[in-house]
């Protein structure tokens, strides 16, 4: 340690055979002293620097040799010296180590940083303090890391709490819009006694002041629904009731309710269908909510005499509805931010300061949830164009060219088939909300079609079928050699139960599957078997909540339900279809078991029917209210139907 | 259909907001209709076991009980699951409709409702039983 040149060399000379290792560790600790960037110094009772190691010195920009006899006073201005000084007499007076001092230093190149220091008292062989030893770190970028961790930390609990805040706010919309529609709604129905003169006769001049008081009750209740639907619509919570809805009696239904709108500002409102009818898979009241939108804006913001036209417009693979105004525009700055929740953009006159800016962005929404796009497309004193796409049925005659191939090599060689095309028309959307992986989706549909196939034509199995699929856009082919039609019939019949009984299986709400059925005779389309043209009869299957899925049989069959373990149940009411059953018990089975059935008939002479069944899905019977039935529904396919029984069961569904 | 004394139709009407209430009822007298009213689910069933209405409107959200719960309690019960009701709410939400279809509810309308739209119902409803 910190010994005179005198006890040293006295030291060594006594030390005889320790001369080699107390110079080997000599060499040890010089090595670490020079070498480590931390500035390391020896001082004594006076805070003269008596050791200092390379660090120190280049720091100060010096010589070891040349710091050495120098005090702090000699190097750092005056404050700081007097700073340290202070620490150095605590730590020799008290004896007391000073161990990682954080503080602030302005190095002597100029520039700031954080250092650490710890200093140690230094004593002698009679425990004297003589000095003191000390190390400084340079610790700057510990303390912005630490600095940015902390910052993170914070930013991360603010985020929390505003998303947390964020949720208090949509719920307490939600509350609030509730509680409001209740006196709205009393009022609206007093109102309405009012004008219907069951509470006795008015006169004209009090006709007009209750339609007011109406008509502006009306718009309350938008106001308070778009809230509700904003709120809905951030909490997850909007629900969309699909059904298939014939798109011009939708938009027809309402045109004569906006043209007498329409005709009080004396504007033109035309409406431009599709000649042939367009059947789309949607929620129609979400629909007509954003066409209602669409065209209320424009009369909003269309001058007497002006014109409105909604008009559809069929392409291949949806459809384009658009409402198109000769109204004051919209600036093309303000194009962007107009799909945004609560924007009212501002140079749309007066009128634009009606409603708080809620529509359009549900309108987006909607449409979103739909699979569809909206925009607008805009002139500033010409007009706007509001637009929104929803998908459409697939066009089932539009085949891939790999598809068209396939087919043309079997009608080359003279060989008929059958020809089954599925597409799931809502992939999109439906892709984000289902489970499984996309390929894993089309293996399932794969294998549910080859037992279906299998199921049908045991006896013929050399002509298996051949199914491409085009898994990045949800659909499959497949292509049935030497199949009969009636037989095909049967196993689309039978495959879209087993689509939907799959679906159900997998919790998918509404799944929107189309199929197309085509023949393809050989003679028909050869020589110019490639450029055959097939015509599809197209088959729906819908997943959704409106959808009844199986024809209810109420106490006219009984089921005797074999399940394993030896236990049987028997059921008096079930949903049978031809592909399968469903009911609802208390014992929970297990997806995939194995369960036999016994079907039997009251008051018919039907035979009963025996057959097997695997469990496809199981639901949790709920009630809204919270109760939880203790019951489960259960969705059984059957497997290895005979195909007498088949007809049988085809015979009692049918109406 | 069993024989009254009058040939007017009972109507009981479980509503707890009693303007509400109120207008239903004004509307259906004015239509000849004899009105029951009760103001909580626990007073709805009894007047529904007391009275044998021949029809009843059932708000869902009452104090006591709820509309779901009277639904059910009535149309478990092989004495009044003849009665035809119809569920009355201020909500829209689908999962509301499918709950009610869960408790076999006849028909289901939501407030505020057009009176036309609310007689058309009882007069349907009370032909088919």
């Amino acid at each position: 340690m910190n010994r005179n040149p005198k006890n040293k060399q006295k030291k060594t000379a006594h030390a005889g055979t320790m001369h080699g290792e107390a110079m080997y560790k000599y060499k040890l600790l010089s090595y670490f002293m020079d070498n480590i960037p931390d500035v390391i110094y020896f001082k004594d009772r006076k805070g003269k620097l008596v050791l200092v190691n390379q660090a120190h010195a280049k720091g100060l920009g010096m010589k070891p040799g040349d710091v050495v006899g120098k005090t702090d006073f000699d190097f750092f201005p005056k404050n700081r010296a007097q700073r340290m000084a202070k620490d150095d007499m605590c730590v020799i007076k008290t004896g007391k180590p000073m161990i990682d001092k954080i503080e602030r230093a302005t190095r002597p190149d100029g520039i700031d940083n954080y250092v650490s220091t710890t200093k140690i008292p230094v004593r002698d062989k009679i425990g004297k303090i003589v000095g003191l030893v000390g190390i400084t770190r340079d610790i700057t970028r510990r303390m912005q890391f630490e600095y940015l961790e902390k910052e993170k930390a914070r930013v991360e609990k603010k985020l929390e709490m505003l998303e947390a805040l964020n949720k208090v706010k949509s719920n307490f919309i939600s509350t609030v819009s509730h509680e409001l529609r209740t006196p709205l709604a009393i009022v609206k129905q007093l109102t309405a006694l009012i004008f219907d003169e069951t509470a006795g006769p008015i006169n004209d001049k009090q006709r007009e002041i209750i339609k007011k008081v109406e008509n502006n009750t009306e718009r309350l209740k938008k106001l308070i629904d778009d809230l509700l639907d904003m709120s809905r619509i951030e909490r997850d919570k909007l629900e969309l009731r699909y059904s298939l809805v014939n798109l011009n009696d939708l938009l027809k239904d309402s045109a004569d309710f906006y043209k007498t709108l329409a005709e009080e500002k004396r504007i033109d409102l035309s409406y431009h269908l599709p000649a042939k009818d367009v059947n789309l898979f949607i929620d129609a009241d979400r629909i007509n909510q954003a066409v209602a939108n669409f065209i209320n804006n424009a009369i909003k913001f269309t001058e007497e005499g002006g014109k409105i036209s909604v008009e559809v417009k069929v392409l291949e693979t949806k459809v384009r509805v658009g409402v198109i105004d000769t109204g004051i525009g919209i600036a093309k700055s303000d194009l962007p931010q107009l799909f945004n929740r609560f924007v009212q953009v501002s140079n749309t006159g007066g009128a634009g300061s009606k409603g708080v800016g809620l529509g359009l962005s549900i309108v987006k929404e909607l449409i979103k949830r739909h699979g569809g796009e909206a925009w607008i497309e805009s002139k500033l004193g010409i007009g706007s164009k509001f637009y929104f796409t929803l998908p459409r049925f697939y066009r089932p005659d539009a085949l891939d060219k790999d598809v068209r191939d396939r087919i043309g090599s079997f009608l080359n060689k003279g060989i008929s088939l059958q020809f089954i095309n599925l597409i799931i028309v809502n992939y999109k959307e439906f892709r984000g909300r289902i489970k499984i992986g996309p390929a894993e989706l089309f293996e399932d549909l794969k294998r549910i079609l080859d037992t279906t196939f299998r199921g049908i034509c045991r006896d013929r199995f050399k002509d298996l079928p051949v199914i491409l699929t085009d898994v990045k856009n949800g659909k499959c082919s497949v292509i049935l050699p030497r199949m009969r039609e009636a037989e095909n019939a049967r196993v689309v019949r039978l495959f879209k139960d087993k689509i939907k009984s799959y679906f159900m299986g997998q919790k998918v709400e509404s799944a929107f599957v189309n199929i197309g059925v085509s023949t393809c005779p050989s003679d028909a389309c050869l020589p110019a078997a490639k450029r055959f043209s097939a015509r599809f009869s197209v088959k729906e299957v819908y997943v959704g909540l409106e959808m009844r899925r199986f024809k209810r049989v109420l106490y006219k069959v009984k089921v005797k339900i074999f399940l394993p373990e030896n236990k049987t149940e028997t059921q008096q009411t079930v949903d049978i279809s031809e592909g399968g059953l469903c009911f609802i018990t208390k014992k929970l089975l297990k997806t995939d078991s194995r369960i036999s059935i016994r079907l039997e008939f009251d008051k018919t002479r039907d035979p009963v029917i025996h057959t097997d069944g695997r469990v496809a899905w199981i639901k949790k019977v709920e009630l809204l209210s919270g109760e939880s039935l203790n019951r489960y529904k259960v969705g059984v396919e059957f497997i290895n139907l005979k195909s007498k029984h088949r007809k049988i069961i085809l015979k009692k569904i049918k109406p | 259909m069993t024989e009254k004394k009058n040939d007017k139709k009972k109507i009981l009407v479980i509503e707890d907001e009693k303007d509400m209430s109120y207008a239903v009822t004004l509307q259906l007298e004015a239509k000849g209709y004899e009105v029951i009213t009760a103001f909580d689910g626990m007073e709805g069933l009894d007047k529904a076991r007391m009275k044998k209405p021949d029809l009843i409107i059932l708000d869902l959200m009452l104090p006591k009980l709820d509309g779901y719960k009277v639904c059910r309690m009535l149309k478990f019960d092989e004495k009044y699951k003849n009665i035809p009701i119809i569920l009355f709410t201020a909500r829209a939400q689908d999962s509301d409709k499918k709950t009610g279809r869960e408790v076999m509810a006849d028909a289901y309308i939501t407030k505020p409702f057009k009176p036309a739209a609310l007689l058309d119902k009882i007069q349907e409803l009370l032909a088919l039983s």
